[in-house]
This record gives structure tokens, sequence and C-alpha cells, in this order.
């Protein structure tokens, strides 16, 4: 087991927006998380790599407990990384820097083996001809390539993806979606919060529906999507269709 | 028009900018430290250090400049017993008064950068601090240089006040020229002039610094 998330709660102040949430993730598995606006999803994501510190509950990953400091932060999240719905790039850093910073910093790589992996990642995004240019001249779906190297550029080893297309102009969707589908084939472990049906159904080995912050429902792509057992998991999963 | 006075009066105008850019420079340097400091500590969430600087700022702000360059002249050394120069306790008004506002500048240019950049930053990994100084500091210094250098402007005029405490600047010579020579009309007017084509001067290069981050 990768991640194993037990009786997670968060609050904000009197705003209880994780109630008890429970979710493992295998090695390997792509886990898609879906739900209406303010269920939470983003807090999850949050709370699993600690930009939000959990009011309860525990976050284990490979037996060790990272809420309890078995396992130190950083190095956790060297080895789980996050992409974020706006990007995040680094505006005054070019992209070759932005994929480079980390690995520099951390003293995982010199600049030399950091720039050469680098230019791998970036040929696997299909962008090695833009390594010099700066983020704020690429289109969305350009940043959000970039940003996906700049988390592979730690070799991690699971990606948490926040609404990685939301931003994105319905037309550059496709190509953003595709690096995580190929990501997906190499084996790579990932928690994707969504709304992209298509995605979820065929690429995830698991679908969750989170709702008022609880786990809902979860189960295969077809179990939760085609079939889906509570009312709740109907309701939105209609809404959705029908919008 | 006899204009043979200037032979006299733009020296000592010229020892005076002397005078006026070091104190403005040297303060708006250490102002710029002093502000640094305290502009970071403003968005902390260390209570105690965040009243002090609190209370230093609106110290600053609510208190004429003149009358701290004459408390700093001639309390401060009463106080803890050491003298202290004109031109040291300009630099320690320009400093302190700056200091306060630049406070301010720092505070709202590190509250600019998009909360995004902090989290892209230690979701890789990154120490807090790596993630200040490699990530969040550059931005920030480069979005808050024109306010530094518009700060840096009313330093150097403000430096004009610590003629009160017989600082050799910029107005203390026109009134030195004024005094020796009666000719108050040409003193005041080359003086006024003199602060025009300086400031106007230095407003161009702000200008230009602004094309140059904006561009
Ligand atoms: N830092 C915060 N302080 C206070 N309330 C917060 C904070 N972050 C999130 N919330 C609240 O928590 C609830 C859940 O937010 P969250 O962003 O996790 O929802 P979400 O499922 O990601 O929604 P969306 O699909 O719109 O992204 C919302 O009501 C939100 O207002
Ligand atoms: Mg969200």
């Amino acid at each position: 087991m990768m991640l194993k998330i037990r009786n997670l709660q968060k609050n904000f102040d009197d705003l209880e927006v994780l109630k008890d949430i429970n979710i493992d993730v295998d090695e390997g598995e792509v886990v898609c998380i879906i739900g209406p606006s303010g269920s939470g999803k983003s807090t999850l994501l949050r709370c699993i790599n600690q930009l939000e510190i959990p009011t309860a509950g525990d976050i284990e990953y490979k037996g060790k407990s990272v809420t309890g400091g078995e396992i130190k932060l950083r190095d956790f999240r060297e080895e789980v990384g996050m992409v974020f719905q706006r990007f995040n790039l680094f505006p005054m850093k070019t992209v070759l820097g932005n994929v480079t910073l980390a690995p520099v910093l951390t003293k995982h790589k010199n600049k030399k083996e950091a720039e050469e992996k680098a230019m791998e990642l970036l040929r696997k995004v299909g962008l090695e001809n833009k390594a010099s240019a700066m983020p704020a001249m690429l289109s969305g779906g350009q940043q959000q390539r970039v940003a996906i190297a700049r988390a592979l550029a730690m070799e991690p080893q699971a990606l948490l993806f926040d609404e990685p297309t939301s931003a994105l102009d319905p037309e550059l969707v496709g190509e953003v979606l595709n690096v995580m589908k190929e990501l997906a084939k190499e084996g790579m472990t990932m928690v994707v919060v969504t709304h992209e049906m298509a995605f979820a159904r065929d690429v995830s080995d698991k679908v969750i529906f989170m709702d008022d912050g609880y786990v809902v429902e979860e189960g295969t792509p077809h179990e939760v999507l085609e079939n889906p057992k509570e009312e709740r998991t109907k309701a939105f999963l209609s809404r959705f269709l029908n919008s | 028009m006899d204009l043979s006075f200037l032979n006299v009066l733009l020296p000592m105008l010229f020892q005076g900018l002397k005078v006026t850019l070091y104190i403005a420079v040297v303060g708006i340097l250490l102002g710029f430290l002093l502000g640094a400091v305290t502009g970071f500590v403003l968005q902390t969430n260390c209570r105690i250090l965040k009243a002090i600087a609190g209370v230093y700022i609106w110290i600053i702000r609510a208190t004429p400049l003149i009358v701290q360059a004459l408390y700093v002249y001639y309390v401060v050394p009463k106080l803890i017993g050491v003298d202290l120069s004109s031109n040291t306790a300009g630099i320690i008004v320009i400093t302190v008064n700056s200091g306060a506002f630049i406070a301010e500048i720092v505070r709202g240019a590190l509250e600019g950068i998009d909360p995004g950049q902090r989290e892209a930053g230690l979701s890789l990994g990154l120490t807090p601090t790596q993630t200040m100084f490699h990530i969040i500091i550059p931005p920030a210094f480069r979005s808050m240089l024109p306010a530094l250098f518009n700060q840096f402007i009313i330093s150097v005029k403000d430096t004009a006040l610590l003629s009160v405490i017989v600082v050799n600047e910029i107005t203390k010579q026109i009134q030195n020229y004024a005094a020796i020579s009666f000719r108050t009309i040409e003193a005041y007017t080359t003086g006024a002039v003199f602060y025009l084509v300086l400031i106007s001067i230095l407003i161009i290069l702000q200008k230009l610094v602004e094309h140059k981050i904006r561009g």
C-alpha cells in the first residue's frame, strides 16, 4: 500500500470540510476523485501533502505515518509530487529553470545532470523546443505540461493532481490528459481530482465520489460511473452529464 | 542679468548635493534592510514581533519628519550618552523614516505573490527558507522596485528638512548663501531650480526602471 488515509478530518475554524475520509492507494494505481464543488476534494489533496495540516486522522506513506512524523515532511513531499489547477510555474524562471530548480536545490542532482534530466522530461511532455521560453509565453496547456515535467523532475513515487485541466481552454485539455495517460501507462501512482469523466472512466483503476466531506462511494469506474449505488452519486452524475 | 553670483552659489549647491545624495543613498539602503526585516515580520504569525513592528511604523507615520530629526539629533544623544554628528543623525533619521514606509512596500509585495508559488515550492520538497529566497523574494523584489525608487525620491526631498540639524545638504547651503550674501531671491530661486532638475532626473530614472520591469 502506498498511501493509506484513515479517519482524516479537516476543519477551518467552525467549518468541517473533511469529516471522516478513508482512502487506500496502491502502488501503480490511478485514483480519480470526483464530486461537487465545495465537497473538499482540494482540501483532501492539500492535507495529503500537508499544505494544510489535518485536524485529525492519519496519513501513511508506505507504512510510515506522515502525520505522526515517521517520515520527514520534506522527504515525503519529494516522493509525492503535486500538480495544481493553476500550474503555479515560477514566472521569473525559464521553462528549464522551473524544471531544474528543485532537483538542484534539494541536491538530488548537480546542475548538468538536472538539465539533462529536464530536457528528457520536456521531450516527454512535448516541449523540448520551449526549454528557454518564459512561462508567460506559453499557452495554459503548455504551462501545465511544464508543471508536470517539473513535478516529475524530483522522480516522485506518486503524483497528486488537483483539477489539472480545469483552468484550460477546452481545446487544450487533451494535450494535458494525454501526458497523464502516458504516465498512467508507465505505472505512475496518481491521485487525480477531476471533472473529466471520460478520463476517469478510461484511465483510472478506482473512482471515488466525495460529497460534503465524506467518501460517499468508491469502486471501479464501471461501478461508480455507470452503476452508482448511492443516490447522491446518481444525482451528481446526472447533473453532471446534463450540464 | 548678472549671473556672477552663481560662481559662488553653484559650487556650494554641488557640495550640498554630495551630502544630500550620501545621506539619502546610505539612508535608503539601511532603510531597505530595516524595512525588509520589518515587512517580513508583518506577514508572519509572530504576534510580539508584529506588535513591535506595528508600533515602530505607527510612531514614524504619526510624527513629522522634522520632529524625528530634532529628536534624534538633540534628545537621543542625551538619553544614550553619545555624541552624534549631524550627518550620522541625518542618516539615522532617513533610515528609520524610510524603513517604516519600505516595510509597508515589502509587506505589500510579499502579500502580492500568489500563495500558489509558495505551495509549488513546498510541494517540490524545498524548505520554507529555500522557498522564500528562491521563489518568493525574486518576483517580490522586482515588483517593489518602482515603489522603492519612489521612496528614494521622497527621501532625497526629505533630506532638505535635515537643515534644521545643521546637515550641510542642499537646502542648508542655500540658506548659508542667502545669509552671507543677502541675495535671498537669487539663492532660493536657484536652489528651487536645482532641486527641480535633480528630482526630475530621478523621476526619469524611475520611469526607466518601471519600463524595464514592465517590458
Ligand atoms: N483555507 C481555507 N479557509 C477556510 N475555508 C476553506 C479553506 N479552504 C477551503 N475552504 C472551504 O472548504 C470547503 C471545501 O473546499 P475545497 O476547495 O476542498 O472544495 P473542492 O471540492 O475542491 O471544490 P472545487 O470543485 O470547487 O474545487 C469550501 O467550503 C471552502 O470554502
Ligand atoms: Mg478544488
